[in-house]
């Protein structure tokens, strides 16, 4: 019964977003209020209607409904509870529907939220909302039904007796349920983990957060409303997409860092480039929509970014969704493949056309233009050019030279983590250096003596802290040049918010804290953004510290014996065996580790026998200046092989993330109406 | 344009030309060295990714760094723990496959694929080296005819896609 709510709900779901699609656009057009509301109102009701048939494929899931095929593939009868739910991200189907479900609920609040303000953008936005929504429910129905269910026809030859089908075929019969639950799978062992748990939904919020600036952006090219009002709609959801892809991101850093098991936490996979190439576009787009604001200009390059960084949305959930990663001919074979492709071009075309035609007729046309090469306005252009140079790099090396090397020569052309590191080097510290640049930079235009005088104390600042590590022993130039320039950055954060505390002490005789405070309540957008800075500030240490100085060995040592590294020593105390309330057997190392001869944490890093596969679980001292962290790669009660790295300031990437968002937050909390 | 009732005088034409100029030439030496940054990229990094059987019929590519692909026999795997070296062969897949799962597993059992051996030096063993994995090789093949890898990345298409036809129901009307 579930699976048919769930199916019910789901195609009720797509007609009323196909419908609502028409009633907006066609209301639009034609001036119609009534139609108008009459789309909105079925736009509203497709979220209720996805939750129905979320609810009943959670419900499935968490009731063990093994005829579901979706159910039989991602859990068993010993998974617990919560892996139960989060299985609903755990393969292809289940996260379709969670896109559409998040999709669905965003719509909704954008809806709510923006109806009355913007009367004129709404009827078309909610048409482009439902566009790409009901595109993501038309897959799940028509291609990747979480709902199908394992039939048995007897009348069959035997290789075609079971079969997974949405509807049921006439004298089917249902597989026994003990065969059922024997035959389950499971999940995917690497997936549990609490960094699995949150960074699926993370990335898909921030993914389909993006597609709401998108659709009022297109609504205000398709009903001419070409002021500064779809800017002003979606700058917080700009923002609320921004923190989820961010953090989605640096969770996905750490499962990889927790779970894969080398150390590392970003391999330049072109899985995770696909997510990162909506971060770029999507960074760019923010910092530019804040110069149409102030002046009045880049309005048609803010609607190409926002087109670019939708399009990147959806060409990155086409390229790992399709399969076109794997190789150009399993994409070929992928049954969501040319659906995504096709629904990609098409939108990416519908958009740059609209454009075009807007363009033309002089309706995007800049108020102000650009006097002075350091203006502000200036410098948040280099840094859009930046973060596009580095899109661009990033979307070469993982898709672009692939796939035209694989059509033209008939051969695949490939590079390694090696050369993006190549590529994106020289890029990311050009994006230090401006983001220290342009909040000393003033609007319309700075002239170079002013803009030394500002970087005065920043600069002062950071040849100190330079000073400071080379006496301390870091001699090589990599290194002292990373921490350069991510500390210029966040010296100039650091000082501009002194400097307006102090301008604020001064003239309002306030004291340090509440000047602070009071800065942040009145211009949240900027200090907020500040605060964002030093989160990258944070982060770029933290990378720059875990890549060049990270200290990795292997040593088999006997029972009682250690292992050195630096100045940590590792002792290998006992081995055993036990079985997990789900059946795996875990194959524990109890180890000591000293740090100058002091004991410093009891480790028990292990591996896991999972049906699947075998999974090393590190065992991980973790401090601000270093993680120890330690793998067992095999043993027995005599010996045991370790793997061991020391990777320095590598918590900062985390702690950094940690205050990226909570700047980000500041940035777009709604301020407190007086 | 109202600018005209301002009556800017001709040195303020010339500024804003002089600024044009000085933007069109900061975007082109901008454009300029984000293209030798790919460029030279591209022609260091660049690696052909070819498969078992073009690298071992094609004298060229040895010596040379390309990436690989392969299905790994789950019985050659060898881990020298203290000394941390894998070695494993990996079985010819055709460049053309329905899925991923299927070719692996038909690969592994043609006796007339071609394999190759690995070795892979100071490496921790993935969790996802195992029969029916795809290998993802970056090295260079041996005078030896061993093929030493820098990097190796595996998938396990088999155990986590969703099965299309579990042989485990099948047997059920007999059971009824």
């Amino acid at each position: 019964m579930t699976a048919e709510i769930g199916l019910a709900a789901l195609a009720l779901a797509f007609a009323l977003a196909v419908y609502a699609i028409a009633a907006s656009a066609w209301g639009a057009r034609k001036a119609a209020a009534g139609l108008m509301l009459s789309g909105r109102n079925a736009a509203l009701l497709v979220f209720p209607a996805v939750l129905l048939a979320t609810g009943c494929l959670v419900s499935a899931l968490m009731t063990e409904q093994y005829q579901l095929a979706y159910v039989y593939s991602v859990t068993d009868p010993q998974t617990p509870a919560i892996y139960r739910f989060t299985a609903l991200w755990g393969a292809q189907k289940g996260s379709l529907l969670l896109w559409s479900l998040l999709m669905s609920a965003f719509t909704s609040a954008a809806i709510g939220l923006n109806w009355r303000v913007e009367r004129r953008l709404m009827p078309y936005a909610v048409a482009f909302m439902m566009a790409t929504l009901a595109f993501f429910l038309g897959l799940s129905l028509f291609v990747e039904n979480p709902f199908e269910r394992w039939w048995i026809l007897p009348d069959a030859p035997p290789a075609e007796q079971v079969i997974s089908t949405v509807l049921i075929p006439p004298r089917a019969i249902a597989p026994s349920e003990a065969n059922l639950r024997a035959g389950a799978e499971g999940l995917n062992p690497l997936l549990r983990h609490f960094g699995m748990v949150i960074h699926p939904p993370m990335l898909y919020l921030g993914f389909v957060g993006f597609t709401i600036p998108f659709a009022f952006a297109m609504s205000a090219l398709a009903s001419g409303d070409l002021s500064t009002g779809w800017i002003r709609a979606t700058r917080r959801w700009s923002l609320i997409a921004w923190i989820c892809l961010s953090a989605g991101l640096i969770l996905g850093g750490r499962w990889a860092y927790d779970v894969l098991g080398w150390g590392g936490y970003w391999g330049w996979d072109p899985v995770e480039n696909a997510a990162f190439l909506p971060w770029l576009m999507g960074t760019a787009f923010i910092h530019s929509v804040m110069i149409q604001e102030k002046r009045g200009m880049l309005k048609l390059w803010n609607m190409l970014l926002v087109i670019a960084t939708f399009s990147a949305v959806m060409f990155g959930t086409f390229a790992t969704r399709s399969g076109v990663i794997e190789s150009v001919h399993s994409f070929a074979r992928s049954q969501v493949g040319f659906p995504m492709l096709a629904f990609w071009a098409a939108m990416t075309f519908v958009a740059l056309a609209t454009l075009l035609w807007r363009w033309r007729r002089g309706e995007l046309r800049d108020e102000h233009q650009f006097a002075n090469l350091l203006s502000r306005e200036s410098m948040f252009v280099l840094n859009n050019v930046v973060f596009i140079a580095l899109f661009l790099a990033i979307f070469w090396g993982s898709f672009g030279l692939p796939i035209t090397s694989e059509l033209l020569l008939g051969v695949e052309v490939t590079i390694g983590a090696e050369t993006f590191e190549f590529y994106v080097v020289p890029l990311f510290i050009a994006m230090y250096v401006l983001m220290g640049l342009a909040p000393l930079s003033a609007w319309g235009a700075t002239s170079a003596r002013r803009l030394g005088a500002a970087l005065k104390a920043p600069l002062a600042f950071t040849a100190m802290s330079i000073g400071a590590l080379a006496l301390s022993g870091t001699s090589l130039v990599v290194a002292i040049l990373g921490y350069g320039v991510a500390l210029f950055a966040g010296f100039v954060a650091l000082f501009e918010i002194y400097r307006g505390a102090r301008a604020r002490r001064r003239s309002l005789g306030e004291g340090w804290l509440r000047a602070v405070g009071a800065l942040f309540g009145r211009n949240q957008r900027r200090y907020g953004g500040y605060i964002v800075h030093l989160g990258v500030t944070v982060i770029g240490i933290g990378v720059v510290a875990s890549t060049v100085f990270q200290t990795e060995t292997q040593h088999t040592i006997a029972r009682g014996d250690t292992i050195n590294v630096l100045d940590y020593s590792l002792r290998y105390d006992d081995f055993t065996r036990a079985q997990a309330v789900d059946g795996r057997m875990m194959n524990i190392a109890a180890v000591t580790v000293y740090r100058a001869g002091e004991e410093i944490a009891r480790l028990r890093p292990r591996i896991d026998d999972y049906p699947q596969m075998p999974m090393k679980i590190a065992g991980a001292h973790s401090t601000l200046e270093n993680d120890f962290y330690v793998l067992l790669m095999s043993g027995d009660r005599e010996r045991a092989t370790f793997r061991i790295y020391v990777n320095p300031l590598v918590n900062l990437v985390w702690w950094g993330g940690i205050l990226l968002v909570i700047g980000t937050v500041i940035a777009a909390y709604p301020k407190v109406a007086k | 344009m109202t600018d005209v009732s301002w009556a800017k005088p001709k040195g303020a034409q010339k500024r804003k030309r002089s600024e044009r100029v000085k933007f069109i030439a900061a975007g082109l030496i901008i454009l300029v060295a984000v293209l030798i940054l790919l460029i030279s990229g591209t022609l260091q990094g660049a690696r052909y990714f070819i498969t078992v059987d073009e690298l071992l019929s094609d004298a060229a590519y040895q010596g040379r760094t390309v990436r690989i692909a392969g299905a790994v026999d789950g019985e050659s795997i060898d881990y020298d723990s203290e000394r941390a070296i894998i070695r494993f062969e990996i079985v010819n897949i055709p460049n053309e496959y329905e899925d991923l799962a299927t070719a692996l597993r038909e690969a592994l059992l043609d006796k007339n694929a071609r394999r190759l051996k690995i070795v892979v030096e100071d490496a921790a063993i993935p969790d996802l080296l195992q029969h029916e994995a795809q290998a993802i090789l970056t090295g260079a093949l041996g005078r030896d005819g061993v093929f030493a890898a820098t990097e190796l990345l595996l998938k396990c298409p088999s155990r986590f896609e969703e099965s299309t036809a579990p042989e485990g129901l099948s047997r059920i009307p007999e059971h009824q």
